[in-house]
């Protein structure tokens, strides 16, 4: 506007245009050359990618639903890099990122840039199952990355994948349901409802549950499957209570297991019955929605913050100072990897895949979820699994540990490796 | 199996899940009908009113306050996005406000995983409404039966001042013939306007009543905006009767829908409306005329 | 009576239009094979110096493919299809299925790939053209989210008794990859060029359908329905075979699809994708054929870039709204006006953002 009230615009508007066509073209050289500095970038670590650095490439979700896991899986494995220096036995650690949201194949993507492109060492995450077993072919294939498998728990991947690249710093869907029906067993009912969300974690879960509960000799009154998803439970809770059960076993998370915890409560089932599930229908990230409608529900995870150990209470700190919150299992699982990738590297005494996956077989980890071994049959972890049940802290609720199994290791579905 | 008290139950759920869609829906049905705008941003306008809810009373410990404050916060949003993104584009293909919506629901989702994160909140419900009443028959959530009055009540409210109020009269001539309107001189960009904003503060006001009852997070727009949509549409675009007999019926197929196909309660409404669809090709009560 | 003839006489068509055709004439011919070369002297470089470029190019080439299928019907016939996932994810399983047990041989799988697309597209199409504009769209929508959870909850496997047909949520994963007569498309190169042979005579063969008098009458329904039918058309039955082989399209850009990323994934049916392709097609231009490729492509490759930044999708969107508002019609559009009068398209920026400020006050 300024401009065009200058006097001379009005006769050497052309010029003046001729001018704008010139800054554009030294805009875009401008651009040109930053783009050519940017691809000798890429050559550059192109060309130190197998060698003089450890590379790490996080496969996570950061944005959309999951994208609080992403976070605290990348945010717990740089936790354990930072103690370190930011190297791992003298090298320096490089990290690559890209965001799968909820979408598998842009999760095998991602998988196939960072294995083939970034020619990284170490593979991080992801958070879903289905990207997880759309990754394991590639990973197999290309043969040149240790994953650590920092969430999902398909156990499909050790019964149908079993492969020696995939470690789990996780869980198995195994460890997060069936341990518990002992417990509900011999403390709760002998007859319980399960409920969960109707996808195949859900329905795994469901299954091993019910598995091992009949085995110690219960029943399985019921079962009512929700739809993943689901923002009002009320119907489905009507099934829960018609079941006539003394106890349920749900698995649900994230919104779900808020929606269903805080309706379940609503209804004034929890007078009726007790709520037990794996440790996602209670974990840290759900707890404060969920507040009292909480109270006296009994979960099972394998990491519980508020565990009382010294490796545990330095861990929380010292996330506590880096990120102003308590750390949730996700960040635990994130800093395990970073503890196993350090393990590797050292005792492999380099990054050849086929050493570092020697050199981790079998490997014991001192997590602050408590000490935990890869099964070297599945590369599966086995380790200890809290029940917890929810009681009231200052101004809102938290898990409480009641008892912890030891060293839990689960079936290894004739994977031997 | 099925019991009377089963039954009972399910139906009042049904009618309350119904009676809190027609908040989202009623806006939706309005604007399109006045504006041809496919709204894609609308529910996450019902998110961030969920989100501003959470905000207030988690800073104040007042949810009433939250209930009358949050509306009029939604609804200069919606004012906003109205003027500088909607205004610029009336007159031109309709379609083009699907990418506009489309962009602005992303931007708005993205700010407010920036703002809050992406961890589970929820509104805490006030102590006057916790606990069950018993109604005879069966005993309901407090907290439920305050959802169904007060949204009740605002679709009365709603329906009196469409069908009396000189504006609602304004409005559906507006809608009918936006030109004649003009011509008589009046301001047909303050009536979209005022259009818009009053299915921003509902839908700003729904995230606040079920922010209660359910978990907010930020892909809860994104999660109920094509339920919303196949409502609007079950019932025929632009017509407020339509929003609420649609709403009221997806309500019930919730409500009744685990009792027979618990997995495929997600696809019901979309069987529903494909049947309706077909039947009526414009929907329940809707124009022949398509876009 | 040919359907030009109809068309001249009864649809006003101004000069501009007539020139926005004149785009995928002759220049536009050109054009399109200079891209083709192009993109045929790319894999030699990429090969050279990082060879992964390719792996983006070809997601770019499916996608752009598949917008293509959509711009058929929708800009050409002017049905807006919001459920174009079901015939990409039809193409996606049914390549999956016949690759994991059938055969690999390309010349097999890719027509099944096609013909899964066709048929799908064609028993929606059948049930939902009575039904017109945003209800089309609608009926499209509920029958793909049927699909969608048919796929989901392996309601086939279920049907036939056997233990797994779709996988459900898990999806299908280790897809093998294409053959021809033991040749095997399973490095980035040849999957590059597999891709690019199948695109570009897709590209040709669309254009020719387009420019037939079949596409002739499409146009003509889209412009107005009643005097096509009027004229003796029957107008339910075009519309039925242009989504029909639209569908043949959105099928082979999912059998591209599914062995490339080695997995098939109900995520492919869900009505996110179907949506994302509509703006894929409005961010380029619909109605323009070549527009909603160049969106395709646009938008694969700000995903990619954006995807290691936080917080991507706002800036995502902020592109979104602000191509909506400032060039409407499109990148096709933009570019059409920068060629036809370069000086007056730069000029026009100041004019047009007077426009948005009068607008805004009005």
């Amino acid at each position: 506007m300024v401009r065009e009230a200058i006097p001379s615009e009005g006769a050497s508007g052309g010029q003046n245009s001729q001018r704008n066509y010139h800054y554009r073209r030294r805009f875009l050289a401008g651009v040109g050359a930053a783009g050519s500095l940017a691809l000798a970038g890429c050559t550059d670590s192109l060309g130190a990618g197998g060698s003089s650095a450890v590379k790490v490439g996080f496969v996570l979700p950061f944005s959309g639903t999951y994208s609080l896991l992403g976070e605290s899986i990348e945010n717990g494995f740089k936790l354990h890099v930072d103690d370190l220096g930011g190297e791992i036995d003298g090298t320096e650690v490089e990290y690559v990122k890209k965001d799968t949201g909820a979408d598998t194949s842009t999760g095998v993507s991602i998988t196939k840039e960072f294995i083939q492109k970034e020619q990284v060492d170490f593979l991080v995450g992801p958070v879903s199952s289905a990207v997880a077993a759309a990754m394991l072919p590639e990973v197999e294939k290309q043969a040149s990355a240790l994953w650590l498998n920092a969430n999902s728990g398909n156990f499909k991947l050790v019964a149908e994948g079993c492969s020696k690249y995939h470690f789990r710093t996780a869980f198995n869907s195994w460890q997060t349901s069936a341990p518990l029906a002992r417990f509900v067993m011999d403390n709760v009912a002998d007859n319980v409802c399960v409920s969960y969300a109707d996808y195949a974690f859900g329905q795994q879960s469901k299954t091993f549950f019910s598995e091992e509960f009949e085995k110690a000799g219960g029943t399985v009154v019921d079962e009512v499957a929700a739809p993943l998803g689901t923002s009002d439970y009320s119907s489905f809770l009507q099934e829960i209570e018609n079941s006539g059960a003394d106890a349920v076993y749900s698995f649900f998370a994230g919104g779900d297991a808020v929606n269903y915890v805080k309706q379940f409560s609503e209804f004034g089932l929890n007078d009726k019955m007790t709520q037990t599930g794996s440790g996602f229908l209670l974990s840290a990230d759900t707890l404060p929605a969920q507040g009292e409608a909480a109270l006296g529900m009994y979960s099972l995870l394998h990491y519980t913050p508020t565990k009382q150990s010294e490796r545990n209470q330095a861990f929380v700190e010292a996330y506590r100072g880096a990120h102003d919150t308590a750390p949730n299992v996700y960040a635990c699982q994130g800093y395990d990897a970073a503890l196993a990738a350090e393990k590797a590297v050292t005792e492999a005494g380099g990054t050849d895949v086929e050493q570092l996956v020697d050199a981790l077989s079998g490997a014991k980890i001192d997590s602050p979820r408590g000490n935990f071994r890869f099964n070297p049959k599945t590369n599966d972890p086995i380790h200890d699994l809290d029940v917890r049940k929810v009681v009231s802290a200052d101004g809102g609720v938290t898990n409480e540990i009641v008892e912890t199994l030891e060293s839990v290791e689960g079936p290894t579905w004739n994977c031997s490796l | 199996m099925v019991t009377t008290t089963a039954l009972a139950k399910a139906t009042l759920l049904g009618v309350e899940m119904g009676m809190t869609l027609i908040l989202i829906t009623v806006g939706l049905t309005l604007i399109f009908g006045m504006m041809d705008v496919i709204n894609f941003a609308h529910g996450s306008l019902y998110m961030l009113g969920a989100y501003f809810g959470f905000a207030l009373t988690a800073q104040s410990g007042n949810f009433w306050l939250a209930l009358l404050v949050v509306p009029l916060a939604v609804a200069v949003v919606g004012a906003l996005i109205e003027i500088f993104a909607l205004r610029p584009l009336y007159g031109r293909n309709p379609l083009y406000h699907i990418l506009l919506t489309f962009g602005l629901a992303i931007i708005i989702q993205g700010l407010v995983t920036d703002i809050w994160g992406g961890q589970v909140r929820n509104i805490s419900t006030p102590d006057a409404l916790s606990g069950a009443i018993d109604l005879g028959l069966i005993s309901y959530p407090t907290y439920r039966v305050f959802l169904l009055v007060v949204s009740t009540l605002i679709v009365v409210a709603l329906w009196l001042a469409i069908t009396r109020s000189n504006f609602g009269v304004l409005m559906r001539a507006s809608a009918h013939d936006s030109e004649m309107v003009d011509a008589l001189g009046v301001d047909v960009a303050k009536v979209f306007t005022a259009v818009f904003v009053l299915g921003s503060a509902l839908a700003g006001l729904a995230g606040v009543l079920l922010g209660t009852a359910r978990a907010v997070d930020p892909s809860m727009g994104a999660a109920v905006i094509i339920q919303a949509f196949a409502i609007v549409v079950i019932g025929g675009l632009g017509s407020f009767r339509g929003a609420v007999v649609g709403a009221l019926v997806v309500g019930l197929l919730n409500a009744y829908g685990p009792m027979v196909a618990p997995s495929l309660t997600d696809t019901l409404i979309f069987v529903l409306m494909a049947v309706v669809l077909l039947l009526k090709p414009s929907g329940l009560f809707g124009q022949p005329e398509g876009v | 009576m040919a359907i030009e003839d109809v068309l001249d006489r009864y649809s006003a068509r101004t000069e501009t239009e007539a020139e926005d055709a004149a785009i995928i004439g002759r220049t536009g011919r050109l054009a399109l094979v200079g891209v083709g070369l192009a993109l045929v002297a790319f894999a030699p470089v990429a090969q050279a110096i990082q060879p992964f470029w390719m792996n983006l190019l070809t997601l770019a080439l499916i996608f752009a493919l598949f917008a293509l299928s959509l711009d058929f019907v929708f800009g050409y016939a002017g049905l807006l299809s919001f459920g174009h996932a079901a015939m990409f994810g039809a193409g996606g399983y049914a390549v999956a299925l016949l690759l994991e047990n059938v055969t690999r041989n390309a010349l097999v799988v890719l027509p099944m790939a096609i013909i899964a697309g066709v048929v799908v597209a064609a028993l929606i199409g059948w049930l939902s053209v009575r039904a017109k504009g945003i209800y089309f769209a609608m009926l499209t929508l509920a029958f793909a989210q049927m699909i969608y959870t048919l796929a989901f909850n392996d309601i086939p496997a279920t049907a036939l008794g056997v233990d797994q047909v779709t996988a459900g949520d898990n999806g299908l994963v280790g897809i093998p990859s294409y053959e021809v007569a033991g040749f095997a498309f399973d490095s980035l190169v040849t999957y590059y060029f597999l891709a690019l042979t199948i695109v570009a005579l897709s590209v040709a063969l669309v254009l020719r359908l387009a420019n037939s008098p079949f596409g002739r009458v499409l146009e003509g329904i889209r412009e107005n329905e009643d005097r096509i039918a009027f004229v003796g058309y029957n107008v339910r039955h075009y519309k039925i075979v242009a989504f029909a082989i639209s569908g043949g399209f959105a099928g082979l850009a999912g059998g591209l699809f599914v062995p490339f990323q080695s997995t098939a994934h109900p995520e492919m049916l869900h009505w996110t994708v179907s949506g994302e392709l509509i703006v894929m097609t409005l961010l380029g231009g619909m109605g323009t054929l070549w527009g909603p490729m160049v969106g395709a492509v646009f938008v694969v490759f700000l995903e990619d870039a954006l995807s290691s930044v936080g917080n991507w999708e706002v800036v995502l969107g902020l592109i979104y709204v602000l191509v909506v508002i400032f060039a409407p019609t499109g990148i096709a559009g933009a570019v059409t006006s920068l060629k036809r009068n370069p000086r007056e398209a730069v000029s026009n920026v100041p004019a047009a953002l007077r426009g948005y400020v009068e607008n805004v006050r009005k």
